[in-house]
């Protein structure tokens, strides 16, 4: 920090801006006024909000989004306000309003999703060519400590969702336990790892493109399957581990239907199933049909929310295959993740995916992504390289 | 509470039934729109899951509540 940020900082001489003597009594302020996640942040010192405005290529009050159920105006400097908080680099700021526009979207439901008793949280995918040069990690433990573009990216969002939305819990996000995703969540695609095309190509972006998706997601539930290619050439066992989570009857997906759900594949069992023949589509499709339960069985387990019908008949859990957003990450191994859904909201929450604007963005000498060593983007490969097809 | 609120918007009487736990919820999303002071009667926590017998007992000692936010004598 510098002298002249240490001045605006204690004397707060910018109106609308708060005053603290130092740095230390400025995190203890924002604490006490619920600005944070319980974790310190970065104090948003005037020179740093306007740096990471500077990044973003976009003026400090143009209004980009209304986030609910506060139905705050999400300013470009209110955004920039949080990632500084959440120790995002000035480079990493067009992702961040990227997954702000995303969470924005009507069809995400995001003023119903922050009020829900469910725990549910936005899960960020990030695909395309920035994602390694902002170093955002897609190989072992991706969705774990130690990757700073995940944690300050995902944690932008949601300082944003706390200050900007209001979700504050027990007041506003009424979740009755939330899940540590709530801190951060977000991941990038291993796509050098991955047998299919990326991600976002699958959803009608341009591989040329960075594109953020979210999905208001659980906790990651881990899936065990061993595929022995000489047992199970077909993957089965895979389908049928991923199916059997997918379709707990323990989950909103079984007992509501009709929203969405996330599969993520480890590079091995991606390869497993691309060796057996099958395409993203088809592991989308095969996971459809498996991921089913006997109308009489979800009739008995919750008789208010089952949908009508002949008892016998086998209820899908997706309307469609598509609503099973799969994609590959983490190290190579015995372990994938399935992410169940809320499935409720005027629009069951869908996902949304929105392209990050690079052609507005600017970067700030000395604090670019790209100029520093970051662990996270040489470890981001962290699957093994598979051949394409 | 949202649906209280559009209902008041449309010139319909309405009353916010919010059980004690989502008291706080409540305020907040009154205030958030525009309708801090929207009618509202405070049930027991919890009424979902309790069973027809004592929803209706709930029903019946808060019908006088309602009315009376209603702006109509008890």
């Amino acid at each position: 920090m510098t002298a002249t940020e240490t001045t605006h900082a204690s004397t707060g001489a910018e109106e609308g801006w708060l005053s603290a003597t130092d740095e230390h009594a400025a995190v203890e302020l924002l604490h006490e006024l619920g600005c944070t996640d319980g974790l310190p942040v970065i104090v948003p010192t005037p020179e740093r909000v306007a740096r990471m405005v500077l990044a973003s290529g976009l003026d400090g009050d143009l209004v980009l989004a209304e986030l609910g159920p506060a139905m705050g105006a999400a300013t470009v400097e209110k955004i920039a306000v949080a990632a500084v908080m959440a120790g995002c680099l000035p480079d990493h700021m067009p992702l961040v309003v990227a997954a702000v526009q995303a969470v924005a979207d009507p069809a995400f439901d995001l003023t119903e999703m922050q009020a829900t008793t469910h725990c549910t949280a936005p899960l960020l995918i990030v695909n395309g060519p920035l994602a390694p040069v902002l170093g955002v990690h897609a190989g072992f433990g991706a969705l774990g400590p130690g990757f700073r573009a995940n944690a300050s990216i995902g944690r932008a969002l949601r300082l944003a969702m706390i200050n900007i939305g209001g979700g504050r819990a027990g007041s506003a996000d009424m979740s009755l336990l939330g899940h540590p995703g709530k801190f951060t969540y977000c991941l990038a695609e291993a796509e050098d790892a991955s047998p299919w095309e990326p991600f976002h190509v699958a959803r009608g972006f341009d591989a040329g493109q960075t594109v953020v998706t979210v999905i208001g997601a659980e906790a990651p539930h881990s899936v065990i399957a061993v595929s022995d290619r000489d047992v199970d050439p077909g993957g089965d066992r895979i389908l049928n581990a991923l199916a059997a989570c997918l379709s707990s009857i323990s989950t909103n997906n079984a007992v509501l239907g009709g929203g969405m759900a996330v599969v993520i594949l480890n590079p091995d069992h991606a390869a497993t199933l691309s060796q057996a023949g099958l395409s993203r589509a088809e592991v989308q499709t095969a996971l459809y049909e498996r991921a089913a339960n006997r109308r009489s069985v979800l009739t008995a387990q919750a008789p208010a929310m089952a949908r009508k019908g002949d008892p016998d008949d086998l209820v899908h859990c997706f309307a469609s295959p598509d609503d099973i957003c799969v994609l590959v990450a983490g190290g190579g191994g015995l372990y994938s993740m399935v992410m169940p859904s809320w499935c409720a909201g005027p629009h069951r929450n869908r996902a949304v995916s929105v392209a990050v604007d690079t052609d507005q963005a600017c970067v700030i000498p000395g604090l670019s992504a790209g100029s520093r060593r970051d662990p996270a983007r040489d470890g981001r490969r962290g699957g093994r390289r598979r051949p394409a097809g | 509470m949202r649906d209280g609120i559009n209902l008041a918007r449309r010139g319909i009487p309405a009353v916010a039934l919010v059980t004690e736990e989502f008291l706080p919820q409540s305020v907040f999303v009154a205030q958030a729109a525009g309708m801090p002071d929207i009618p509202r009667v405070i049930l027991p926590h919890p009424i979902a899951g309790t069973g027809k017998d004592a929803m209706r007992k709930v029903a019946e000692s808060y019908v006088p509540a309602m009315l009376s936010a209603l702006g109509r004598p008890s």
